[in-house]
């Protein structure tokens, strides 16, 4: 009798081999990627809903009725209530439309990858990093339009420390500044792919308990398929769990690019 | 040995968003009313946690 967990490290470094981006179109410089395609579906499912939900609220006139435009009216009203009035304060107005096409963006990009045979677009650092550097970008400018460039840079350091410690704070800010790109792209890369590594990995493992059962009837391959029911039954459950990351991954990746605008813009710091 | 290192890694993480976990819970039983301020506040607490954790997830996957 073998045993299933035998063959669970090759089988992992195989799985773990397939989320590398490999080229659909053109080669990995031009061309499109499995998750590049993806993302673009993700862009067209997006696209369409907003311009259908666009259209029946404009139908419905001031009330709006059904499941579908209420949905959309909640998520866009969060958007503007949690993340721009209740973090950015007055300016909000300014930067609602950054910050809800962000948000959107992730949100279906995320939504499309939990679907089983799709790829999350922002499952590849390519990706992810892009929208870092978008977000690090503006806040940037952001920060530099409203106190100026040299006063910018100068509130890096906190006003109120004395001026050998002030050099030394400043060094330390402008360092965690630019770590802030970092972590924008890894956080939300690691949530997607680590998440559908384990959920590869419980799949992977109930493949291989119902192996024994098909090569041939026995007592034990009996209990070894029913051990891939229990595997099945954790799959479900962190696929759940997924479906609440992708939720939260990107509201986390909203909400931190928002707390920097709010951090680059205001005047104490 | 790379897996041995990212679970010791983890282990300053976990406890980091089990502490604001706690945190934000007991406060939420104390005062109801800040539960959606105090979401906000906790989401990005773990965000600043997590981040440490998936830095040691992907130094794993590298080394």
């Amino acid at each position: 009798m073998v045993n299933p967990l035998d063959s669970l490290s090759e089988e992992m470094d195989e799985l773990v081999e397939g989320f590398a981006s490999t080229a659909v179109r053109g080669d990995l410089t031009v061309g499109l990627t499995q998750y590049t395609f993806w993302m673009f579906v993700a862009i067209a499912i997006l696209l369409v809903v907003v311009f259908v939900f666009k259209k029946k609220q404009a139908q419905n006139g001031l009330a709006p009725k059904g499941r579908f435009v209420n949905g959309m009216e909640f998520l866009v009203e969060y958007c503007r209530d949690d993340l721009c009035k209740g973090l950015l304060g007055d300016t909000w107005r300014k930067h609602f439309p950054f910050i809800a096409s962000v948000f959107f963006f992730i949100l279906f990009n995320n939504i499309v990858g939990v679907i089983p045979g799709c790829k999350p677009g922002t499952g590849c650092i390519g990706t992810t990093a892009a929208l870092a550097l978008v977000s690090f970008v503006y806040f940037i400018v952001v920060g530099m339009k409203s106190k100026g460039v040299i006063g910018y840079i100068k509130s890096l350091a906190p006003a109120g420390v004395s001026f050998p410690m002030n050099a030394l704070v400043w060094v330390i800010e402008l360092f965690s500044t630019f770590l802030r790109l970092v972590t924008l792209a890894v956080r939300l890369f690691c949530n997607l792919f680590a998440g559908h590594v384990v959920m590869g990995t419980f799949a992977v493992l109930a493949s291989l308990f119902v192996i024994p059962l098909l090569q041939g009837f026995s007592v034990q391959a009996l209990g070894q398929a029913g051990a891939s029911v229990f595997w099945i039954a954790i799959l479900l459950v962190i696929y759940a769990v997924e479906l609440l990351v992708a939720a939260i991954q990107a509201y986390v990746f909203t909400l931190l690019s928002a707390v920097y605008i709010q951090l680059a813009e205001s005047e104490e710091h | 040995m790379g897996v041995i290192g990212y679970g010791l890694g983890v282990i300053g993480a976990g406890l980091g968003i089990g502490l604001a976990a706690y945190g934000a819970t007991s406060s939420m039983a104390r005062q109801p009313e800040v539960q959606g301020r105090l979401f906000t506040v906790f989401i990005l607490a773990s965000a600043f946690v997590e981040a440490l954790a998936l830095i040691g997830f992907v130094v794993t996957l590298i080394a």
